[in-house]
């Protein structure tokens, strides 16, 4: 046995106790307050009658019961699509990225009007170009493909400065070091700047799939993906159940959401922890 | 005996300002320089043009037999300044070893991707060069783990794995912590008594006298005095060559 086990604490340990006791409360705190507006939100759509005369919103929970299972049927079309897109907008990022740092006239304006374009005009208008502008001109793309283009180009644009940045963090002195080695730009590039940059990207594009996920939302309008929303507004129309649908929707996103940013928090503390 | 570096009228500006002026430089092989100057006075930018780290404005860049003047372009150029970087092992102020790479995968990555080296031939000489700094036992640890002066002795390990013929040091020990300096100026000090040719630019007075077969002073740009380390120290003819030296001698780094 340690000798430290036995011996009294001393001030600082007392003191830490104490800063640490703090920190509890204040979570405990937080998390019963979480509860309460949960239930003040269940008891406005409870139906029932609540102080001061008010009478709760009655939902209609058979046609919840009905069709939840039909919304929850979009999940995965929600995270397929938005997997996808991340994907398409990751290697679009770092295109566009590089291109920006390229000292080779076509590739720095192929990436800046790129970004510029994507960025000037609405996600939701490029969401309908891919899928009523473009058949127009003969092109018909499969639905599920046609989104993931819209979403993935237009997430690239705007991911391309995550992707710039993790290539700004690298010292320069690590470029330098690789060049007095004999690497040429590709190889320093590849082996020794790319490999940081992306460790250093990892974190917000976390942040920009669970935005996506969201996001993924918008190509419903469209009626080709039956993914989360194309389904709430499908069935909540056809009985004019409309409230009830969309609190289902909403509630799968958010799970989807407080999931999706466990494991990123999760994902950043490992990060953190490694060799910096 | 062909000096191993030649720089001819060296000129570098930085825009408008000129940071170098007609420099003129020869060092033989084997031989040990120790560059001194305050700083501004041009001694990096001198050592970051032998290996093109700068570009030179004008003037030519010698080593090991290869010539490039400031005035090359093209793919000649590209190949004979990739040539002399091969030649040349550079250690950094602020060591730049790869964060996410081993100390041995720090010391290998060069020969292989560069050589073309297989990888248990590269092993076998960083293990050979991380020995030679006394450091083979952290291998297998990242830089992270290490210590400043452990840090820049896995920098000079991973210079001397592509076998150069010229070892350039830019402030080594400027970044360390004054405990740690010690090691590291060892390891050089065995480096020069193995017998390599190395242009070390410097603060350690008490290294530049010991190790040092001559000693450059610079200032403003121009290289104002080039002798022994016993006549640069005992009877230094620029006033600014004598400042320099009582500064250190009053001012505690030795």
């Amino acid at each position: 046995m340690d000798l430290q086990d036995v011996a009294p604490k001393s001030q600082a340990e007392l003191l830490y106790e104490a800063q640490l006791r703090r920190d509890r409360q204040f979570r405990t705190n937080v998390a019963i307050s979480w509860l309460v507006l949960l239930l003040i939100i269940l008891l406005i759509f409870s139906g029932k009658n609540l102080p001061f005369g008010l009478t709760g919103i009655q939902l209609d929970t058979q046609f919840m019961k009905d069709n939840w299972r039909f919304i929850a049927g979009g999940i995965p079309w929600t995270i397929l699509i938005s997997i996808l897109s991340i994907i398409l907008a990751m290697i679009l990022a770092l295109l566009a990225a590089l291109g920006r740092l390229s000292k080779f006239p076509p590739f720095y304006a192929l990436s800046t009007f790129y970004v510029s374009l994507i960025r000037g005009t609405p996600l939701y208008l490029q969401i309908f170009f891919f899928f009523l502008a473009l058949p127009q001109l003969g092109i018909d793309l499969p639905g599920l493909w046609a989104g993931v283009l819209a979403l993935g180009l237009n997430y690239g644009a705007y991911m391309s400065e995550i992707f710039r940045a993790g290539i700004a963090s690298v010292g320069k002195g690590q470029r330098e070091a690789a060049t007095a080695l004999g690497m040429t730009p590709r190889q320093t590039m590849t082996r020794i700047v790319l490999p940081q940059a992306l460790r250093f990207a990892i974190p917000p594009t976390g942040n920009e799939f669970i935005a996506m996920t969201k996001d993924s939302a918008l190509v419903s309008a469209t009626g080709f993906v039956h993914e989360i929303m194309w389904r709430a507004t499908k069935v909540g129309r056809a009985h004019f159940r409309n409230l009830e649908a969309l609190i289902i929707a909403a509630i799968f996103y958010w799970i989807i959401t407080i999931i999706l940013s466990y494991l990123q928090s999760r994902l950043e503390a490992r990060l953190s922890r490694g060799d910096r | 005996m062909a000096p191993l570096v030649k720089v001819t009228d060296l000129d570098k500006y930085f825009g408008r300002l000129q940071v170098l002026k007609r420099i003129n430089l020869d060092v033989q092989p084997k031989e040990v320089v120790c560059i001194i100057g305050r700083s501004g006075s041009g001694k990096s930018t001198l050592l970051r043009c032998l290996n093109f780290l700068e570009e030179p404005s004008a003037g030519t860049i010698e080593v090991g037999g290869l010539v490039v003047h400031a005035t090359d372009r093209g793919d000649k150029r590209r190949r004979m300044v990739h040539d002399v970087r091969l030649k040349t092992g550079m250690v950094f102020q602020e060591f730049n070893l790869f964060p996410h790479k081993s100390v041995l995968e720090n010391v290998t990555e060069a020969p292989i991707i560069v050589k073309g080296m297989n990888k248990s031939k590269a092993a076998e000489i960083a293990e050979m060069n991380l020995d030679r700094v006394g450091l083979l036992f952290k291998k297998d640890e990242f830089p992270n783990r290490l210590s400043g002066g452990q840090k820049q002795r896995v920098a000079i390990a991973r210079a001397l794995a592509m076998e150069p013929q010229l070892m350039l040091f830019d402030e080594p020990t400027s970044a360390l912590d004054p405990e740690l300096i010690g090691e590291v100026l060892n390891v050089m000090k065995k480096l020069a008594q193995e017998g390599m040719t190395m242009l070390v630019v410097t603060h350690e007075m008490g290294f530049a006298r010991e190790v040092a077969d001559r000693v450059i002073v610079m200032a403003e740009g121009e290289l104002i005095e080039q002798e022994t380390p016993e006549n640069i120290f005992r009877a230094p003819k620029d006033d600014r060559t004598r400042a320099l030296i009582d500064r250190y001698r009053t001012g505690g780094a030795e």
